[in-house]
């Protein structure tokens, strides 16, 4: 499934004069990342570019951590409007919202996400 | 073995509060759902019931839709989502609310907020069929689920409910002055540690609860000024808590005056209550869009 897209026209044209277009399209162009801080790869960054992402010990996974902590399918990202929910799959570990287990959440700038010995820090765009 | 699914659709304490200072606890007022299978119970209709009948509506568009709604109380940021509510809207739909006050107030108010002074949609409009039953003393099953339901020290009178499903159990509890309750209130003025006894009905109606949710509106430096206001110490909910064994410890009920860091502290404070008391409880701040598995 594609990315929304809500970011800038890439053919648009900017006059010199522009100052304030330009720095709505470099808030536009924020993306959405996770950091990973923590677990196998650390530190590491990924930008989350598509509407549904699954991060997992599976290679097949957008989000591939080599972690025998994780499951293969571990946890869905998915992009709701400005919003990104992450999911259980019905991993074995489960995961972690600023240190609650949860089942499901939707995520908030600066959240910690934990799954087994991988922490990751979610960074909203806009 | 059956899974209980708790969800946070609004968090916050007498009035709505959007912005960025509530963003990540929230700012719609008190309600969260408890799906056990298909059975869905809901317990409060604040300004979040709007967000969970919007998502209902997405998830199941042509099914049906049944639901068990359970008020702590009529104040209106425990109500006031109830016309916003979309699955009230069609025929196909059945709703019960329970009324523990045994009088039909419950109805009475929800309709009442729906006379034309107040919303342009009238209650008899809705097309749901809404069924009121009165919530018997001591324990009703209702889909397989035990529901038992206390009355809480609150001005007008709140009740906290407790569900009970294949041996798990989740108390909602908002909306309560515990501190009003407190059995040894000299010891705990002269030793602010001291663990607050609350009453042994109360400790035994939230005992071994794998969840409770809590209003824990204010700091002890708050409540000072607060008293009477009907909301709780989080560090006395805390003490109950503990003395119930209670697993996890949702601090609920958000006061609209606390930003998002002002909650952090709180929850902070908190958490250094239960190491105090040598207990292992996890306490966090209830969130909108957070589901648990219990």
């Amino acid at each position: 499934m594609s990315f929304p897209k809500d970011d800038v026209d890439p053919e648009a044209t900017l006059s010199l004069d522009s100052g304030p277009v330009i720095a709505s399209l470099e808030r536009a162009q924020k993306p959405y990342v996770l950091e990973q801080l923590q677990g196998p790869g650390a530190p590491r960054r990924f930008v989350l570019q598509l509407a549904e992402m699954i991060i997992g010990r599976s290679l097949q996974a957008h989000i591939s951590v080599d972690s025998a902590l994780l499951s293969r399918q571990h946890v869905q990202l998915v992009r709701s409007g400005p919003e990104y929910a992450c999911k259980d799959l019905g991993s074995k570990n489960g995961f972690y919202v600023n240190g609650v287990r949860a089942h499901s959440a939707v995520l908030r700038d600066g959240d910690t996400l934990q799954l087994g010995d991988v922490v990751m820090i979610y960074r909203e765009g806009e | 073995m059956t899974d209980a699914f708790v969800r946070f659709w609004g968090t916050r304490g007498s009035i709505p509060t959007p912005g960025h200072r509530t963003r990540r606890y929230g700012g719609n007022t008190s309600c969260v759902s408890l799906r056990v299978g298909n059975a869905l119970y809901v317990c409060d209709g604040g300004t979040g019931l709007r967000e969970l009948g919007v998502s209902l509506m997405q998830e199941q568009p042509n099914d049906a839709i049944e639901a068990h709604l359970f008020f702590s109380h009529t104040h209106w940021d425990h109500i006031q989502g109830f016309p916003f509510f979309m699955p009230a809207y069609s025929s196909k739909n059945t709703l019960y609310v329970y009324d523990a006050t045994r009088e039909e107030r419950v109805r009475q108010l929800l309709l009442g907020q729906m006379r034309s002074d107040y919303f342009p949609v009238a209650f008899s409009d809705l097309g749901s069929t809404i069924i009121s039953r009165a919530l018997e003393t001591g324990e009703t099953l209702i889909d397989g689920v035990c529901v038992r339901h206390i009355e809480q020290v609150h001005p007008g009178r709140s009740f906290a409910y407790s569900f009970n499903v294949a041996g798990k159990k989740i108390v909602y509890a908002t909306d309560s002055e515990l501190d009003l309750s407190i059995q040894n209130v000299s010891e705990c003025d002269a030793n602010r540690d001291r663990l607050r006894q609350l009453p042994a009905e109360l400790v035994k109606f939230v005992q071994g609860a794998d969840l409770l949710i809590a209003d824990g509106q204010y700091t002890d430096e708050e409540y000072a000024t607060k008293v009477g206001w009907g909301h709780a110490r989080a560090s006395t909910v805390v003490d109950l808590a503990v003395q119930a064994g209670v697993g996890q410890l949702a601090i609920f009920h958000h006061d609209p005056m606390h930003a998002d860091e002002d909650v952090d502290q709180l929850l902070a404070v908190a958490r250094s209550r239960v190491e105090l008391h040598g207990a292992r409880i996890s306490v966090f701040g209830a969130r909108e869009g957070l589901e648990l598995r219990i």
